[in-house]
């Protein structure tokens, strides 16, 4: 079966050049982008949850937010979705994985201002996930570099090359930065924390990420 | 075949050995400091696989593959010092850990007092070792030679501190003092007076070669100038 880009991400628009970095946009792209910064500006601009914790044999306790933590938060929030939404249109499989690495660091941040144990162990157990799936993302960008002497996914989609072992050394890497399914367990304990809106974008952002890697594997 | 294309499947096989030995390290450490370090051990195995390239391109690839590993370490590393503020506000909440009776909680204590002043090697590798460092600094010339030589002569100064045979600092700030001044000047006169003078005055160039020539010598002759002034 032929997969070039079009039939995979959709109608192709064209691309937007800024020297080495070149942005492509899709009508995949596009949307998920839109999604990106439509959430970014809802995180900017609402208020964060208060959350009602019930306890056995004593008054029930309102958790909130103090401005204090939520300015960390916000910024760390904001800093993700800009992030995600720029992933979404990178062309270059080297950016993609800085993108990511650049997530992990501010889903960490997003959770390192709560001052609750399981908070910091979780995310702490998340961090050290994230940081040893640096080596199979990058060197999977790495080797496929060395297969085919380009990192560009448009130059990639023209050629048709055996990049299977890359493909999964670069899917594995995503997998352990995202925090999807087997390492999932610590980033479950991350979304517990209160403040709704900023773990909303954790959650948004791992999602948008795994579809867009999936694309991305589907067209180089 | 040119060496980096020799040698590129050996280093991406270097790479994963070494981050799957870091891994195995991981399985086994139970100390969180040593965990979150053992990880930065796998994030330098990637920057092996990254290098193994040898292009430009990967020299380019390096840097924020470096940034980034590094964002990251002090991130987690951020977290670990928030939780362990946190633990020591609740340290009267005592938590338990799993089978805490059968673990060893003392690290067994060493009652001989050990002399550190007494140990031998703390007199002669010190020594040894700046002497290298400034001869080989003095040899390098230039920037990283200077470097190379001040880092000798920290070291050794330092570690008379250690032996109890400390130099004053009034002492090192004069010696250093002279021979910074001493360096600029010569500088001043091998730059500004030789080299300027050569496109200025092209007529005269053999007067303005012996004053670089000679400037150059001074300057490099005050840093092996040195060696015999810190008197082994």
């Amino acid at each position: 079966m032929f997969l070039n880009i079009t039939s995979v991400a959709g109608k192709f628009y064209g691309y937007i050049p800024f020297g080495d970095i070149v942005l492509y946009v899709t009508e995949f792209s596009a949307i998920s982008f839109v999604i990106a910064l439509f959430f970014t500006l809802v995180v900017y601009f609402t208020k964060p949850e208060k959350q009602l914790e019930s306890q056995i044999g004593g008054f029930d306790r309102l958790n909130y937010v103090s401005l204090e933590e939520l300015k960390i938060r916000r910024l760390m929030a904001i800093l993700c979705g800009i992030c995600t939404a720029f992933a979404m249109l990178t062309g270059d499989l080297f950016n993609y994985a800085l993108f990511l690495a650049v997530i992990g660091i501010a889903n960490i941040g997003i959770v390192s201002a709560v001052k609750k144990e399981w908070v910091l162990n979780a995310a702490y157990y998340y961090g050290i996930i994230a940081m040893i799936s640096t080596l199979p993302l990058f060197g999977g960008a790495a080797l496929i570099l060395a297969k085919t002497g380009t990192l560009s996914i448009l130059e990639l989609a023209g050629k048709h090359q055996d990049l299977l072992f890359q493909k999964m050394l670069y899917a594995a890497g995503m997998v352990g930065e995202t925090g999807v399914a087997p390492f999932y367990a610590a980033k479950a304990e991350m979304f517990r924390a209160p403040g709704a809106p900023y773990i909303l974008m954790i959650h948004l952002s791992s999602l948008l990420i795994v579809i867009r890697t999936a694309e991305i594997l589907l067209t180089i | 075949m040119d060496v980096v294309q020799h040698m590129f499947n050996y280093s991406v096989f270097a790479g994963f050995v070494v981050g799957i030995l870091s891994l195995i390290a991981i399985g086994y450490q139970r100390s969180d400091i040593h965990l979150l370090i053992l990880s930065d051990v796998v994030e330098c195995a990637m920057l092996v696989i990254i290098a193994a390239l040898g292009t430009d391109l990967a020299e380019a690839l390096i840097l924020p593959g470096l940034v980034v590993g590094l964002a990251e370490f002090l991130a987690v590393s951020e977290i670990l010092i928030q939780r362990c503020k946190l633990r020591k506000k609740e340290k009267n909440k005592r938590v338990s850990k799993l089978f805490e009776e059968f673990l060893v909680v003392e690290e067994p204590k060493v009652e001989v007092d050990i002399e550190h002043p007494k140990m031998e090697i703390l007199y002669s590798a010190s020594r040894f070792i700046s002497l290298i460092l400034v001869i080989y600094g003095a040899f390098l010339t230039g920037f990283t030679g200077g470097a190379v030589m001040s880092v000798g002569l920290l070291f050794y100064l330092l570690s008379q501190g250690i032996v109890s045979r400390g130099i004053s600092s009034e002492d090192i700030k004069d010696f250093w003092e002279a021979v910074a001044g001493f360096s600029g000047i010569m500088w001043a006169l091998w730059i500004i007076l030789g080299f300027i003078g050569f496109y200025l005055f092209p007529d005269h160039y053999v007067t303005f070669l012996l004053i670089a020539g000679g400037a150059l010598a001074l300057k490099v002759g005050s840093k092996l100038g040195l060696i015999g002034d810190l008197k082994f």
